[in-house]
């Protein structure tokens, strides 16, 4: 059936969309909202332009920091992966924060040749795992989690920012991932479909073995994060409005001792 | 032979390189309704690719995939499809499906660096220090 293209604002085609799409996305039609962020060629462009590598790698880990937010170009060939590193090796030539920009882009290649290699393998556990993990079965992650109703407001505002916007720092992505499945004890594919529902630059092989290097079934060692690193990196500011028993506020040794402890 | 171009969401813009080979040719994307239906994405996701898709494509429509672009190929009496290889096992199953009934010619898709065949590594580092010396 030919989709017809809808006029006026993007507010307005998204309404039109919404309702010729209807079965087909996961919220109710009167939540169907648009991202911030916008689709299309030109709008690629235009952010590919405005990104400046300048201080990408030692601030690339700050939710402030500088990075490109092209990634949901980039993952619908929006904009090419070459055409992107040809653009900063053009305009800033070879530096260490283009080195480290072309190295992101690098993983992505990586996971791409993989899932060429594995298809629907991505899925299952690439290796075992070098710590206890959870031994549910659950396809969804609690509604408590989705709804950003932990209590934990580094938590609940990274679901809020990911479900109102379709976008999210890597850094929040990996606390996220590792509180969902080291804190909480929770499958990683229920936490991998729930970001692959969300995120704009949802890629099945980034996605599902992202997940995977965190739980340590496709890594040497789980990823774990500390309050202490969400505050370097994220700012103070979720912590002083949280009023939650911080289950982040430890040192390394003495977390791994409480999570993965048989 | 009038050669159309799929687009998919692995390759939605106008850089896709089957469009790049074939400038003149009409161009489809369809919006998969079996897999949408269960896969259950946020409007938001579909929304970006209904953006993406208005610039890109000629025509967009929704439905089963083979079925669709073969209707289509008959609406605009195209008789070849071109289109981007993506490594998704759904994109090879679909591929598989169209060439039991059209010609389809798979072009490679844009990458950053070149994997062989048969290069097989375990974790990115060796990766990248084999493939990535152009960008290290």
């Amino acid at each position: 059936m030919k989709l017809e293209k809808f006029s006026g604002t993007r507010e307005e085609q998204a309404r039109g969309l919404a309702k010729a799409m209807v079965g087909m996305y996961c919220e109710k039609i009167e939540k169907a909202r648009e991202s911030i962020h916008v689709g299309g060629r030109k709008a690629g462009l235009e952010a590919l332009e405005k990104f400046q590598v300048q201080g990408y790698a030692g601030t690339r880990n700050k939710l402030k920091g500088n990075v490109s937010r092209l990634s949901f170009y980039i993952r619908h060939g929006v904009l090419g992966i070459r055409e992107v590193a040809e653009s900063v090796r053009e305009r800033f030539g070879k530096s260490y924060d283009a080195i480290k920009f072309w190295q992101e882009l690098g993983w992505r290649q990586f996971w791409r040749h993989l899932y060429g290699l594995w298809g629907d393998g991505i899925y299952e556990d690439r290796e075992a795992a070098k710590v206890p993990l959870g031994s549910g079965t659950e396809t969804e992650l609690p509604a408590q989690i989705t709804e950003g109703r932990t209590g934990l407001v580094c938590m609940d505002e990274t679901v809020r920012e990911l479900v109102e916007t379709g976008y999210i720092h890597n850094h929040a992505r990996m606390w996220f991932a590792s509180f969902v499945v080291h804190f909480r004890k929770l499958e990683w594919r229920a936490g991998e479909r729930f970001f692959y529902r969300h995120l704009l630059d949802g890629d099945p092989a980034s996605n599902a073995l992202s997940w995977q290097w965190v739980a340590s079934t496709f890594s040497h060692r789980p990823y774990l994060f500390n309050r202490e690193n969400i505050q370097e990196n994220g700012g103070r500011e979720w912590c002083e409005r949280c009023t939650a028993k911080c289950p982040f506020d430890a040192t390394y040794p003495e977390l791994e001792r409480r999570l993965f402890s048989k | 032979m009038k050669t159309g171009v799929w687009l998919h969401g692995d390759s939605l813009s106008k850089r896709d390189p089957a469009l790049r080979n074939y400038p003149e040719a009409r161009s489809v994307f369809v919006f998969d309704r079996p897999f949408l239906e269960k896969a259950g994405l946020s409007f938001k996701r579909i929304f970006f690719l209904y953006e993406c898709a208005v610039e890109a494509a000629d025509e967009m429509r929704v439905g089963e995939t083979v079925e669709e672009i073969l209707n289509w190929m008959g609406q605009e009496g195209v008789e070849k499809l071109a289109v981007t290889e993506s490594p998704s096992p759904r994109w090879r199953e679909k591929v598989e499906r169209l060439r039991q009934k059209v010609e389809v010619e798979v072009v490679p898709a844009e990458e950053m660096v070149t994997v062989s065949e048969g290069y097989r590594v375990k974790r990115f580092t060796p990766f990248w220090k084999d493939l990535g010396r152009e960008w290290s």
